[in-house]
């Protein structure tokens, strides 16, 4: 495999899935050959059907993507996957496990799973998921699927700017509809009540409804969001779900709300390294002006607090940029 | 030392065949995630083509396969194989166990590139990545 950035670009266009699993590497990890090889299959993206899934964990959010996986086969697309798990914030490392539950995909060449900690570096993850996305997104893949547990903001936002956002729920976690979190009721397109086949479906499907048609009152769309029950380890439910996920893109197609999503989604990308860039540009400047060193060690010493250095220091370098 | 920010090693784990002893995996598991590693594993009932084909997904730089049911001659070599067969033969091929002294030799000429036997403490095992991943690191900054 050619290491250059040319090279896995070539393969990734290719549809290979060493390539692409190395393209997404050097992105995850800063490598400059990744920026380059990115700009060189980006005409290649916009084409997937973006699904976020997210959930509590234990939900069943990987065994649904597993499901979800044998089923959009069936129906003929090749499917690449970006299941999220968290890392540990005391060492960064991480154990990733979700993809325990697909590996009976582990032979099939249409599909691409790739696992991804949250490492929270370089930008956050958002972005090293969202490049992720971009390089199945030009493999070709059909459906390009992104499992997060929903806990981070981050992690809200990927789900979000997906074309199709799935909240997964289950009974049994005490008050359920609380469990999902603040902002996906808003953000969902589509509803899972999974685990169906355990006590307790019928009366988090009743509290849902409700608060579906609260959120319909509140703020009505054309889009009505759907309610499916699955049992994710036996498949049931699972070919309604994708039903209605198709109902789903067919509709966005038709609004423009796919071409929309997809403004917004690289909209938020572009800002987001734009706040990187301009943040370290202007740290770089601040600490360059000759009082910043002086600065600094009045800080240290409790000479002047805080804020008032950050606004002398902002202010001398505002002069110049105005 | 590293030449960006984000490097960080990449760890898939596996189990072949009908072998269901997964302490030994758990207890590896969480000390290279304690280590700072990223750990991936594959889950039970294997084969050595799917793990191969996930190594290359997860573009790990170690696979690491636990055996305790005697099936590692069988299953080690060809997943070696299925490695290069891949284009990922440049991946470190480990594994832990139970694997008599006599099979080692045999398994090291297959590919198997150290063997970590009942009882290694943990410490031994993240000391020896942590030492080839710093050589990895060097000899991509000298040109690699
Ligand atoms: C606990 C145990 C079980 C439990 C497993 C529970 C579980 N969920 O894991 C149960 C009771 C289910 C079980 C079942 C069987 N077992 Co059993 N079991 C053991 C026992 C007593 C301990 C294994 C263990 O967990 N050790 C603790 C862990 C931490 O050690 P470890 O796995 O060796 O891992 C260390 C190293 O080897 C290394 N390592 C391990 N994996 C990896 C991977 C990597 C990448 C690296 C770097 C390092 C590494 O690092 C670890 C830390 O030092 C061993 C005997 C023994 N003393 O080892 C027998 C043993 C492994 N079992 C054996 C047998 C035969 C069986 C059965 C076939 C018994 C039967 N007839 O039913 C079944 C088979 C099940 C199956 N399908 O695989 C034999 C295997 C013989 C062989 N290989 O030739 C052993 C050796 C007992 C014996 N002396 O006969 N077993
Ligand atoms: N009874 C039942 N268990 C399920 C169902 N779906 C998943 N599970 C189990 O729930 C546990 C967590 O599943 P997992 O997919 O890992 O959840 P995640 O953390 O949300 O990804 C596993 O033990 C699954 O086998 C289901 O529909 N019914
Ligand atoms: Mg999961």
């Amino acid at each position: 495999m050619s290491q250059t950035a040319a090279g896995i670009a070539a393969g990734v266009l290719a549809r290979e899935i060493g390539a692409g699993a190395r393209l997404i590497r050097w992105l995850e990890e800063g490598d400059p050959r990744g920026r380059d090889a990115l700009a060189t299959i980006y005409p290649h993206t916009g084409q997937a059907h973006l699904i976020g899934i997210t959930g509590p964990p234990g939900a069943g959010k990987s065994t649904l993507t597993n499901a979800l996986i044998s089923e959009q086969r069936k129906r003929g697309r090749r499917v690449g996957v970006i299941a999220v798990d968290p890392s540990s914030p005391f060492s960064g490392g991480a154990v990733l496990g979700d993809r325990v539950r697909m590996q009976t995909h582990a032979l099939d060449t249409g599909v691409f799973i790739r696992s991804m900690g949250t490492r929270g570096q370089l930008g956050g993850l958002s972005r090293a998921t969202f490049d992720a996305i971009l390089v199945q997104d030009a493999m070709g893949y059909d459906v390009v699927i992104v499992e997060t547990v929903g806990v981070g903001q981050d992690e809200l936002d990927i789900v979000s700017l997906a074309h199709s956002t799935v909240i997964v729920s289950v009974p049994g976690l005490g008050d359920e509809v609380q469990a999902i979190k603040a902002g996906l009721l808003e953000a969902g397109d589509l509803f899972v009540v999974n685990k169906a086949d355990r006590e307790g479906a019928d009366a988090l499907t009743r509290q849902l409804e409700l608060m579906l048609h609260l959120r319909e009152q509140t703020r009505p769309s054309d889009w009505t969001p759907p309610l499916v029950h699955t049992t994710a380890l036996t498949g049931q439910g699972v070919a309604t779900l994708t039903d209605e996920l198709d109902r789903h893109l067919a509709m966005l197609k038709a609004s423009g709300g796919f071409a929309a999503c997809l403004k917004e989604r690289n909209r938020h990308m572009f800002e987001s390294l734009l706040q990187e860039q301009a943040a370290r540009q202007i740290l770089a400047a601040a600490l360059a002006e000759p009082s910043a060193a002086q600065l600094i060690s009045a800080v240290e010493q409790g000479d002047i607090d805080p804020y008032s250095a950050a606004a002398q220091l902002v202010g001398c370098i505002s002069l110049k940029f105005s | 030392m590293t030449a960006f920010a984000n490097r960080r090693l990449r760890v898939l784990l596996a189990k072949l065949g009908m072998d269901t002893h997964t302490i030994g995996v758990t207890v590896i598991a969480h000390a290279l995630r304690d280590a700072g590693f990223e750990v991936i594993f594959t889950g039970l009932k294997q084969t050595a083509e799917m793990v191969a084909n996930t190594a290359v997904q997860e573009d790990v730089d170690v696979i690491g396969v636990s055996s305790l049911s005697a099936a590692h001659m069988k299953h080690l070599p060809k997943l070696a194989e299925f490695l290069r067969q891949k284009g990922a033969g440049d991946k470190l091929l480990i594994a832990g166990g139970v694997v008599p002294l006599e099979d080692i030799a045999q398994l090291e000429r297959a590919g198997v590139q150290k063997i970590f036997t009942m009882g290694t403490e943990t410490k031994v095992i993240v000391d020896y990545l942590q030492t080839w991943w710093a050589a990895k690191l060097a000899a991509e900054q000298s040109g690699g």
